[in-house]
């Protein structure tokens, strides 16, 4: 009954405790209150310092502020202004990505920056597609059920009234979910463009089951948050303000109940006490005149995702943490996972022009859990893509075409459609981040992130590309074009139930050190292949939770 | 030769075709209106610029800069110039003008020191790797065509060592401070992303552009086009290739 009375009420229903929707201005993107936002001293001992306005910092942010809690989030990027900031435009938004030095090794080296790394008040989400799907419940149990990767502290049921409310906040659209566990969208789904739909064809000519959706962009108005104008430019940074992410979505409503974002602020080390082991604070650096601050708190949350939440915490050494924080079993930075996201092309007779519309529009769950048939553990899922000009440059090169022949191909974009995997790539302790010999412009050693993929993971990868090209021949393409690439950060900083297994308890809190969390993806021990976005802020609302009513008791 | 340019079937696509290679770009019709790279494209109907006064301030700055910029380069040096400009004309098959300036694009972007937030392991900066590539260019254009420079090369020559960069077959002197293949993806990467940004580019194409605030209308179902947007077209004689098509 209720589920018929919420289908009814589609667009209808929003959040109750954020009102960020009608703080937003109408008539500009800039984020209300920065004018007015609270300040405090580094001497102020605050209740939560948070390090990072990604997703997972800004909803844990967020959440407390509205308990009365004092926090400040420190920040390493800029505070944007979209209207200014923002262009509708591929290389433009460089700016967008955390672009300073990483070192990437291993037999299979992940490219990051653009493709996975954000940098800014908003986080990777200001330049995520928007797909927004749910983790099914298979994934918190990998271990017990498929003998892979491994079980988390925590199950599906302690996420789900976060998922159900989080999607109410973005809002998510999309059509009813068959996959996981079965639920609704609170919007309606999309619709789609003629690149899409070729696809979608295909894949009903293979048997495969594909819906619209699920993404966070608005279908309809949400309270000031206008309808999505189908320009195509979501990996670009929304100017519209119909694709979710935290600028709009939650930090809005932190800085109307008193959260302070000290932006271009790039933290350094948490510190900590040598006679209790708790944390007191955290050192960081201002952009520009590389003033030094430490902001006082009795709480601190690293929120800075799976690259540099590993680098703070191994850089927070002292005489009581000689490795580090929460590292006195070697286990920060391990376990990262990305996903893999090939994508294969295919060309149509029609001008398709794929361009237009948001990437994100229809996905397809059926092959995400374990078949055996298959010859691998866990699975993949299907989502359609649509590259700008840049990128689908990257993909024709990818598939060895340079000079005359690139040419040749990228004249030809407006005929080709594109659809791309997310495969679940097992988590392995060697694919790790560590500390580099280099250092960045403060002497923080920079990042060094080694990644191996395991015949699993490329069984996975082989199966699921013959997937989404047999859609593709069934949908009648007259060539096809294929890259293989990876998508995606999680772990680093994995929850588990010891310290020998993990860097965190079920409560996001640093083992040894009582007054640390860390609250971003890089607490994930199995990932899915279901994009992070969402979980990560389900997470964050979760320990919300869990701390408030902790403080409170 | 009307069923292999005829852009339904897609005969004029590489992996199409018996020997595997693009056919000659003057099946092409020339561009009408604005401009493209060469003068040749598929939307000879279409100018991207055409919209400029729709787009968003921000955005028009960013855009239009690209067709403001100009020499002399700062990054490079006179020696390397040469060869940069060369290497760019050959990745991305520019033979005349009018030029997409890839050159100076990617000098911009190294003198600006914009990173893309990776390094590989065991490789230079990528500063130094692009130093390195073209200097092992020139050694390659002397070892195996006893040339100065790799621009002295005749274009086949050209070809054929871009080619050995991209299959990581090169070795000696500065290619083994490098790993090849990963060479030649660092400078795609900015050779690429530099012409794909240039609106000529976005003309020869038929891509839509900046579309903020006007946004999209049309959607779908199938090959549906907006106001401004310009349907594809070959050079061929269209009574001629009718009567091709019915023969």
């Amino acid at each position: 009954m209720t589920g018929r009375l919420r289908g009814l009420l589609k667009g209808a229903v929003g959040p109750e405790a954020n009102d960020s929707r009608y703080l937003l201005d109408v008539h500009r993107r800039d984020m209300p209150g920065q004018d007015t936002m609270a300040r405090y001293q580094d001497s102020d001992e605050v209740d939560l310092c948070i390090v990072g306005a990604g997703a997972g910092g800004s909803v844990l942010a967020q959440r407390l502020a509205r308990r009365g809690w004092r926090v400040v989030i420190i920040e390493a990027g800029p505070f944007w202004h979209p209207d200014q900031d923002w262009v509708s435009d591929e290389a433009g938004s460089h700016r967008l990505y955390w672009n300073q030095e990483r070192v990437i090794g291993g037999d299979d080296p992940i490219e990051l920056g653009k493709n996975n790394s954000g940098r800014g008040v908003g986080g990777s989400m200001i330049h995520y597609a928007g797909y927004c799907p749910r983790f099914h419940p298979s994934d918190f149990q990998t271990k017990t059920r498929d003998g892979v990767g491994a079980d988390w502290p925590i199950s599906y049921s302690d996420l789900k009234p976060h998922y159900e409310e989080v999607e109410r906040e973005l809002p998510v659209a999309g059509q009813d979910w068959p996959w996981g566990d079965p639920h609704r969208y609170p919007f309606s789904p999309h619709p789609i463009g003629g690149a899409a739909m070729v696809l979608w064809k295909g894949a009903i000519a293979q048997g495969i089951e594909m819906r619209v959706g699920p993404v966070g962009i608005v279908n309809g108005t949400f309270g000031n948050r206008p309808h999505c104008i189908y320009r195509g430019f979501c990996l670009q940074g929304c100017k519209v303000s119909a694709k979710a992410s935290p600028y709009v979505t939650h930090l809005p409503d932190a800085l109307a109940h008193g959260v302070e974002i000290r932006a271009n602020s790039m933290a350094v080390r948490v510190e900590t006490n040598e006679a209790d082991g708790r944390a007191t604070g955290v050192t960081y650096v201002r952009e520009g005149d590389g003033v030094e601050g430490h902001q006082r708190a009795r709480a601190v949350a690293v929120a800075g995702y799976s690259i540099e939440t590993p680098r703070l915490l191994l850089h927070s050494t002292s005489k009581r943490f000689p490795g580090g924080l929460g590292n006195s079993e070697d286990q920060v930075g391990r376990y990262v996972m990305v996903q893999g996201a090939s994508q294969t092309a295919g060309r149509f007779g029609e001008e398709l022009r794929m361009y237009k519309g948001p990437p994100p529009e229809v996905s397809s769950e059926q092959f995400y859990e374990t078949d055996k048939a298959r010859g691998f553990a866990r699975g993949f899922s299907i989502q359609t893509v649509s590259p700008q000009p840049i990128g689908w440059a990257e993909h024709v090169l990818a598939d060895g075409h340079w000079g005359r022949a690139l040419r040749e191909y990228m004249r030809d974009y407006n005929h080709w459609t594109t659809i791309g995997v997310l495969n679940e790539l097992l988590p392995h302790p060697e694919n790790r981040v560590t500390l580099d010999q280099d250092t960045d412009p403060y002497g923080v050693p920079v990042a060094r992130f080694d990644y191996s993929a395991s015949d699993n993971d490329k069984a996975n990868i082989a199966y699921s590309t013959d997937v989404i090209t047999g859609i593709l021949h069934a949908a009648g393409a007259q060539d096809i074009l294929t890259i293989h690439r990876y998508a995606h950060l999680v772990g680093g900083a994995r929850m588990g139930t010891s310290p020998d297994n993990s860097v965190v308890n079920s409560d996001h809190r640093v083992w040894g050190v009582p007054n640390l969390f860390v609250a971003d993806g890089s607490v994930c021990p199995t990932q899915g292949s279901a994009n992070p976005a969402l979980t990560i802020m389900a997470l964050s609302s979760r320990l919300a939770q869990r701390l408030a009513s902790r403080s409170t008791a | 030769m009307a069923e292999e340019h005829d852009p339904r079937t897609g005969g004029h696509l590489p992996h199409l075709r018996p020997d595997g290679q693009p056919p000659d770009p003057s099946w092409l019709p020339r561009q009408r209106v604005g401009v493209t790279p060469q003068m040749i494209g598929r939307y000879p109907d279409y100018d991207v610029l055409a919209s400029v006064d729709t787009w968003d301030r921000a955005t028009r700055e960013v855009v239009t800069k690209r067709l403001r910029l100009r020499g002399p380069l700062r990054f490079f040096t006179a020696q390397e110039e040469p060869t940069l400009r060369a290497f760019c004309d050959v990745a991305t098959a520019q033979d005349s003008e009018p030029r997409v300036p890839v050159a100076e694009m990617v000098d911009d972007k190294l003198a600006a020191g914009r990173l893309d937030g990776y390094r590989y392991a065991g490789m230079p900066r990528d500063p130094d790797t692009w130093r390195l590539v073209l200097r092992g260019l020139d050694e390659v254009a002397a070892s195996r065509y006893g040339r100065d420079t790799f621009g002295a090369c005749d274009p086949r020559a050209r070809e054929a060592i871009i080619g050995a960069l991209a299959d990581g077959s090169l070795s000696g002197g500065a290619w083994d401070e490098l790993d090849v293949s990963r060479a030649f993806s660092v400078c795609m990467r900015a050779i690429l992303e530099a012409f794909y940004s240039h609106p000529w580019a976005w003309n020869e194409i038929g891509y839509g552009g900046p579309a903020y605030p006007r946004g999209y209308m049309r959607l779908g179902p199938i090959a549906v086009r907006e106001p401004r947007e310009r349907p594809g077209a070959t050079a061929e004689d269209p009574l001629r290739a009718a009567e091709d098509r019915e023969s």
